[in-house]
């Protein structure tokens, strides 16, 4: 019976590495790729060990530092499409959540339906809209397409925090003849602060992550991060080690948030609709 | 004195702030609603129009000739588009099922609780991290034909490995792309499930057990009928997800070799951003558009017709 047990917990650790191996290791061995020297990029039997260096980083980052711009202006449209975002998601997911409404599980389904649809969809009448009104290449145009995603995402994930906040609290307030406004300022949106922060870190990385857009709607000095990298496969002669680093950085915040937000990713990653 | 302040307030209300008082949730979501509508009517309404022009950008800067239903019968009879849907629908089947299987393993294994666990449970979510784009990167790097880790994996073992690359062969370019979708997202199915299961009340287990239930009989009985919402949703999520994809074909095949990884998605950015055929592109929107809606429709019709909010 002991070692029956000992047998199950040996395997069950057996399978925890396996599983690091098999969806971490990918990632070290890219990783590996930017800071190893060039040469040894394909060699076979592959290299476990070598000699390690930043030029690569240095590349892109100082010079030439092809990516440095990039990495600016990846963080401009994200932050921006937050921020821009929030005005929209905050009052709508207060009042989803705290007033009885007719259609409320229709328009809910409405935002999520919208996180569904096809992006690559809507490019195409962008790219002539964006460009007859002259916006082409513009951060704006980039900030503001993406609240087709950034809004219905926020509004699911904050309701689903506005929805813990116990509504005694209002009712008080409510008792005492406090406006609706005064409310919703002063009592129920302070107290969901931290629900808001992190809907919008997620947000962020949404926004972040996304290619799709600022690979139609960006121009080479607004090209984010993930479109420069892109570059790299029109030039002659891949250079793995550029991609790589470059990738890295991309990869960088997404990660940074995913594992500070740790108790928080099931919800992010399902909008809130499962508490996790 | 201060029940009478309510009173007179309450008294007072109807008539001064009639209106936004009894519209007040709809003006609190009026904004999103006229700006997401605003974003999404026109660029639908705009396809639907060009959709029965015949118009390419790379001939002219305006629609040049009305030619009625011309550009969906084509984009329908079209070859490539049709492989595209097949592909797309196997995609999308395929890796929903096999990335809630591998998943669903990986979240019971996880929910054993050894000492140190929690780290891996912490680290297994990175890969779902990583935007598609850049995941095809780090792909594209594995599977390269001269000196990719995954190809070297392959033949070490003895597994024939095509001449042109994994990417480069039609039989295997479509299970690569595959395999690349199931390597970022079965995390996010291990881990939503582990939380979801780890939500079941111990007692119900305990009593099934005393009843000398199995554990496969209290998973498929008991624990995966009482995280049915939370299936649902993340296999709808994934599903059309997988069904959108197009930057990690972009970034591995193009589509190609032949049409062996067309997907829908790639297929409109082709005809839109590389051949601007802005008429047949518009009449593939409006195609997907619909098949997109009547799929998500039966799904909510079905999956939440029961649920309230």
């Amino acid at each position: 019976m002991a070692r029956a047990k000992t047998f199950y917990t040996a395997l069950t650790y057996a399978a925890g590495l396996l599983f690091l191996a098999i969806f971490i290791g990918p990632i070290l061995w890219f990783l590996a790729l930017a800071i190893r020297p060039a040469e040894t990029a394909f060699a076979m039997p592959p290299q476990l060990t070598f000699e390690p260096t930043f030029d690569a980083f240095r590349h892109i980052l100082v010079d030439p530092g092809t990516n440095a711009p990039q990495l600016v202006n990846s963080l401009i449209v994200a932050i921006g499409a937050v921020l821009l975002n929030l005005p929209f998601s905050v009052p709508a997911a207060y009042a989803l959540s705290r007033f009885k409404m007719r259609g409320k599980k229709n328009i809910m389904l409405w935002y999520l339906g919208l996180l569904m649809a096809p992006p690559i969809a809507f490019l195409i009448p962008y790219f002539v809209l964006i460009t007859r009104v002259g916006l082409q290449g513009s951060y704006l145009s980039m900030v503001l397409v993406l609240q087709t995603l950034t809004i219905p995402f926020s509004v699911w994930l904050m309701k689903s925090f506005i929805d813990e906040v116990p509504a005694e609290l209002e009712e008080a307030a409510r008792v005492d003849g406090a406006r609706w406004y005064t409310i919703m300022w002063r009592i129920t949106l302070p107290i969901v602060r931290p629900g808001i922060i992190v809907t919008s870190m997620f947000a962020f990385v949404f926004a972040w992550n996304n290619a799709a857009f600022p690979l139609v709607l960006s121009s080479r000095s607004t090209a984010t991060l993930p479109i420069g990298t892109l570059g790299y496969f029109a030039t002659s002669g891949v250079t793995w080690n550029y991609i790589a680093a470059a990738a890295v950085l991309a990869m960088i915040p997404p990660m940074i948030i995913f594992l500070v937000f740790d108790r928080y990713v099931v919800r992010g990653l399902t909008f809130g609709s499962v508490k996790g | 004195m201060h029940a009478t302040t309510i009173r007179s307030q309450r008294a007072l209300a109807p008539v001064r702030r009639g209106f936004v008082r009894r519209n007040l949730p709809y003006l609190l979501i009026a904004p999103s609603v006229i700006m997401l509508l605003a974003l999404i009517a026109y660029p639908l309404l705009f396809a639907l129009r060009s959709s029965f022009y015949f118009w390419n950008l790379q001939v002219g800067p305006e629609p040049m000739a009305f030619v009625g239903l011309d550009n969906y019968v084509q984009a329908l009879n079209a070859f490539d588009f049709r492989a595209a849907l097949t592909n797309t629908l196997i995609l999308s089947v395929l890796g929903t099922a096999i990335e809630f299987g591998l998943g669903l393993t990986i979240a019971l294994v996880l929910l054993k609780a050894l000492p140190g666990m929690n780290v891996v449970r912490a680290l297994l979510i990175l890969p779902t991290t990583i935007a598609p784009i850049v995941v095809g990167f780090l792909f594209r790097y594995l599977y390269d034909p001269g000196g990719g880790l995954l190809t070297w994996v392959l033949q070490s073992l003895w597994l024939p490995v095509p001449a042109e690359g994994i990417l480069g062969s039609p039989t295997t370019a479509l299970a690569a792309i595959l395999f690349v979708d199931i390597w970022q997202w079965t995390p996010f199915f291990a881990i939503v499930l582990y939380a979801s299961l780890l939500s079941v009340p111990d007692e119900i287990i305990e009593a099934a057990r005393l009843d000398r239930a199995s554990a496969w009989t209290i998973l498929m009985r008991i624990k995966l009928p009482l995280i049915r919402r939370t299936a649902t949703i993340i296999v709808m999520l994934r599903f059309m997800q997988i069904f959108n994809t197009f930057d990690t074909v972009l970034v591995l095949t193009r589509g190609g070799p032949g049409t062996s990884t067309r997907t829908l998605g790639y297929s409109l950015y082709e005809q839109g951003l590389v051949n601007f055929n802005v008429g047949l592109v518009s009449a593939q929107t409006w195609i997907t558009v619909l098949i997109v809606n009547i799929i998500v429709a039966l799904y909510v019709f079905f999956a939440f017709r029961n649920e309230e909010w």
